[in-house]
């Protein structure tokens, strides 16, 4: 008994060194695989996701943090987002950080319409729902109910660049501003600035 | 009734301050998660307020090395049921200088944050200590 278990034994190790189960993945060894989307992420020195996440996350909590902001979260205001200009040399989209605060401020209770490019898809549907003569008069959004929004967010990114055979220095701000609209007024404006080295 | 009304009015439109936890206390590991053991960067001072209805924290971190060291940081933030009420924060980098006392300053991203942790982690952490476990429960509440 004793001899059949000393045989046991090795076996039994090394059925259990072979139980690794498959992960649920179906590229086998493509090489790609999913990275964390909230690493600082350090490829080059243009703009990238950590630039947009921790930027977005600025304005959002400095907006939050303003009595005007939570007055119009009370009085169910309504915002939007003008279209961030871009006055770095490089190509990025803009909507990105808009787009982002634009949610966070949402998740806090902050109503806003749309506006820009996004107006198409919504100017499209309203006529045809009302022109097409394909649906019930009486179920048809109206046109002309739109709501206009009483604050927009505005702002900007600038860069400067410098760079020797040694070192590239890469200084980004970024500025954004909510206005009235119907006055002008700037409300509220932050800025958040950030510095990439490249050591060659 | 209306007193109370009137009362519950004073303490939202003041600020309600939050104990301040002391860096010896132990009060301050139970809000920190550093991932591995930081050999020059530690936490000396933590304090915490909610104001204008959002939490506010303000942490001290202070270098012990003579050389510059890279901080990677995140809070979490929570409930009064240990719940997290905000989406994973993104990983946050600060360059602190040789001997410097570098004071992070934060405010909650929701309203509905009352509580946090703070992840902490530096390329300089030694892996071969265990990760803190058995923190404290939250000194305030």
């Amino acid at each position: 008994m004793k001899a059949f278990r000393v045989l046991l034994l090795p076996a039994v190790l090394s059925l259990s060194a072979c139980l690794t189960t498959n992960s649920p993945t179906s590229g086998g060894d493509s090489g790609v695989s999913y990275g964390d989307s909230k690493a600082v992420e350090t490829v080059t020195t243009d703009l990238g996701s950590t630039d947009i996440q921790t930027t977005a996350e600025k304005m959002t909590i400095s907006m939050l943090q303003t009595p005007l902001l939570q007055d119009i979260i009370r009085q169910r205001g309504l915002l939007m987002a003008s279209p961030v200009a871009n006055k770095t040399s490089e190509y990025f989209d803009t909507k990105l950080i808009t787009d982002t605060i634009l949610t966070q401020l949402q998740k806090n209770g902050v109503r806003y319409v749309i506006a820009g490019d996004e107006m198409q898809n919504q100017t499209d549907e309203l006529i045809r729902q009302n022109q097409t003569g394909l649906y019930k008069k009486s179920s048809t959004a109206k046109v002309g109910n739109m709501q206009g929004a009483q604050y927009r967010i505005d702002g900007s990114v600038s860069s400067v660049i410098k760079s020797n055979s040694k070192v590239k220095d890469v200084y980004y701000k970024i500025n954004m501003r909510l206005i009235e609209i119907e006055s002008g007024i700037v409300e509220w404006s932050d800025e958040k600035e950030i510095r990439k080295v490249l050591k060659r | 009734m209306k007193k109370m009304a009137a009362i519950l009015a004073l303490l939202g439109a003041t600020c309600i301050s939050l104990p301040v936890y002391a860096a010896e206390g132990g009060s301050i590991a139970s809000k920190v998660e550093e991932l591995g053991k930081m050999d020059y960067l530690k936490v000396t001072d933590m304090r915490a307020a909610r104001r204008d209805n959002l939490l506010r924290i303000q942490v001290t971190v202070t270098n012990s090395s003579n050389k510059n060291e890279q901080l990677y940081y995140r809070f979490r933030w929570l409930d009064n049921d240990g719940f997290t009420v905000w989406e994973e924060e993104p990983w946050k980098p600060e360059l602190i200088y040789g001997k410097q006392d570098k004071v992070i300053s934060v405010v909650a991203p929701t309203f509905k944050a009352t509580d946090f942790k703070l992840e902490l982690q530096s390329p300089n952490n030694s892996t071969s200590s265990e990760r803190r476990s058995g923190v404290d429960g939250p000194p305030y509440h």
